[in-house]
């Protein structure tokens, strides 16, 4: 099992928690614990999730990196805070 | 000005010329508004119809597909179409009415979370919460249908956001919609791999023709000489004819097109997206390959074959930078085109009945290049597959991901309105007809003169076939013997109809075809048992083809 913790930014729209959720269970990774909170102006949700499953992170990664509104995706350490966050891997297949 | 007449404007300023759809309760004020716009209205018989046919008019055309429906049922309806649309990366707008915002969430009547069901299938969805922003959204949805690896796009709209009155703002942006060019350290890679290469092998997919690259395509198999397979939506993207085409790869793809694959050393994946219809078992696929892999789409790479050099990005710049001359694959190239030639399709079949594959060759034959096919699902789909010569892959129409019986008609009606004196053709089964057979009407309609081939062999032919070879003949509600007069059928919705029962009379049948002005619909019967040679069974690798005669043998046994 291959455990790890996405840090995503995405636009307050309609249905965008509800997307990334559904995106995480069709690629068939488990949720295991998440955080969400509106940015100050409202615009945008910052989203930290906790997923396991047999594939790649990069699976995962790459099909919430598509999503229309989402503007940032990291793998970060639980709990990691903005600064601290190394970038997800984006050449590496 | 009203929200649906903003919604009307807008889609007039994407260039929109026909829309199919079906009108109810939560979606008449924008056809209210449809009335004063330039905007061609189809109304199919149902929407189902309305999406499939949005899609077979934007792969036979490059544009967005528009369709439209009403809420509830109008909207659940139209799914199919937009997975459909999905799977196979078909721009599509899909526009859905919805009741009114104070209704919203009370379970009134029609109402049903459209944008909800839809979240798995479209690229986007919008939900109009203002008149005001509706300019915006249409402009958005469409470059989002279109742009990078196209796909369907929902626009739900309340009915009171559509009877709102506001002042109409023009949207306009300039934002490109021209994908990324590839890293020039995957191109260099990628050459280096090429040089490297004694067997190498093009592996071609839908993502050629949708993502407009077929020149691109086209210079870099002259100039490399690199033999190419393709995939069911990457057919075209080389004449079937050219040397270097070596056939459709997979299931029920060619001996010679599964065994260059199998026995290559470099695979250059263009457009396509590995899936397990092409590939046969994922682990023996191409053993012996290194693999470079272009696509628009970064989550296909790595997806379920490791890549190892990805190029991602416009596959039209990807592939110019990879056009060069290449030393040393002249022996593998004649090794290819000589077991293409060994591997040659045989149309002598013996008995008297109609032999679909060579049915389909003369039709192929006769109709020309100019042509356009759209097929339903099983094995009528492959043997047009199989047999049938393509130019382009707009040529082609062929539900490929999601393999959806009833697409053909629906489709065949999207692409002869985009080409009303084009030659178009839906090749069915008498399973698949029945499943948007309402749509002759849509034919009578509009006098659409698109010619159906129904192939008639009183059973779901491809579930049969399965279970004949699959599962010791334990024949599972797979006879259709019941099936209507089809002939009768259409002539009761006034289209001409004619019945063909013998292979002497296949010559004749296609002269009335292709002569009939009009809409027409030739009845054609053909063995119960034909099957779809050759195939690679469930679970089994492309290496383990099984042929007829091979199956023939083993049961004599």
């Amino acid at each position: 099992m291959n455990k790890f913790t996405l840090q995503l930014r995405v636009k307050h729209s309609e249905g965008a928690l509800v997307r990334i959720l559904g995106v995480t269970r069709r690629r068939r990774f488990d949720l295991l614990h998440l955080t969400a909170d509106t940015t100050e102006d409202g615009h945008f949700l910052d989203i930290q999730m906790t997923v396991q499953a047999d594939r790649a992170e990069n699976t995962l990664v790459r099909q919430i990196e598509k999503l229309e509104d989402v503007s940032q995706v990291e793998v970060v350490e639980p709990g990691e805070t903005a600064g601290e966050r190394r970038t997800a891997r984006s050449t590496a297949c | 000005m009203k929200g649906a007449e903003f919604l009307v404007k807008a889609l007039e300023h994407e260039g929109v010329e026909i829309i199919f759809g079906y009108p109810g309760g939560a979606i008449m004020p924008v056809y209210d508004a449809l009335l004063d716009s330039k905007i061609r209205h189809i109304l199919v018989r149902h929407e189902q119809a309305a999406a499939l046919a949005a899609d077979g008019y934007a792969r036979a055309t490059g544009k967005v597909g528009v369709c439209m429906a009403t809420s509830g049922p109008g909207a659940t309806n139209l799914v199919t179409g937009i997975a459909n649309a999905y799977m196979d990366s078909v721009p599509m707008v899909a526009i859905t009415g919805q009741v009114a915002t104070s209704l919203m969430g009370t379970d009134a009547f029609q109402e049903v979370d459209i944008f909800g069901i839809t979240l798995p299938v479209v690229k986007h969805s919008f939900l109009a919460k203002t008149a005001a922003e509706l300019p915006r959204i249409v402009h958005e949805a469409f470059r989002i249908a279109r742009s990078g690896r196209p796909g369907p796009v929902l626009i739900d709209l309340p009915k009171d956001i559509a009877n709102t009155v506001a002042a109409y703002e023009f949207h306009e942006d300039d934002s490109s919609e021209e994908s990324a060019e590839p890293s020039e350290e995957s191109i260099t890679r990628a050459l280096t791999l090429m040089h490297e290469s004694r067997n190498p092998v093009v592996y071609a997919g839908g993502g050629i023709g949708m993502g407009n690259a077929l020149d691109e395509f086209r210079a870099f198999i002259e100039t490399t000489r690199i033999p190419a397979v393709a995939t069911l939506k990457g057919l075209g993207a080389l004449p079937t004819t050219h040397e270097l085409a070596l056939g459709m790869m997979g299931m029920h793809g060619t001996k010679t097109a599964n065994h260059a694959v199998q026995t290559c050393d470099l695979l250059i994946c263009v457009g396509a997206r590995f899936d397990d219809r092409a590939t046969g078992r994922l682990n023996a696929f191409a053993p012996n390959a290194r693999v470079i892999h272009l696509d628009v789409d970064r989550a296909e790479v790595g997806k379920l074959r490791r890549a190892d050099v990805p190029v991602i990005g416009n596959l039209r710049h990807a592939l110019k930078a990879l056009t060069c001359k290449l030393g040393n694959i002249e022996p593998w190239r004649r090794e290819c085109t000589a077991s293409k030639e060994t591997h040659a399709w045989d149309y002598a079949a013996p008995g008297t009945e109609v032999y679909a594959p060579g049915f389909l060759k003369s039709l192929s034959d006769r109709a020309g290049d100019d042509s356009i096919v759209a097929c339903d699902v099983g094995q009528h789909q492959m043997w047009v597959a199989q047999h049938f010569h393509f130019n382009r892959p707009s040529q082609h129409l062929s539900s490929g991901g999601l393999g959806t019986m009833g697409y053909g008609l629906p489709a065949a009606i999207g692409a002869q309105l985009a080409f009303p004196n084009a030659c178009v053709i839906n090749v069915s089964g008498d399973g698949s007809i029945m499943m948007n057979l309402q749509e002759l009407a849509t034919l009578r309609r509009y006098d659409l003169p698109v010619k159906i081939v129904l192939f008639d062999n009183r059973a779901l032919g491809m579930v049969r076939q399965w279970q004949e070879l699959f599962h010791d003949k334990r024949y599972s509600e797979v006879d259709l013997s019941d099936n209507p007069d089809f002939c009768r059928v259409a002539e009761s919705m006034g289209i001409p109809a004619f019945r063909v029962e013998d292979r002497a009379d296949v010559s004749g049948a296609i002269d009335r075809l292709l002569a009939e002005p009009g809409p027409v619909l030739a009845h054609v019967l053909i063995h119960q048992e034909a099957n779809v040679w050759p195939i690679v069974g469930p679970g089994r690798s492309n290496s383990e083809m099984l042929h007829e005669h091979e199956v023939a043998r083993e049961v004599a046994r």
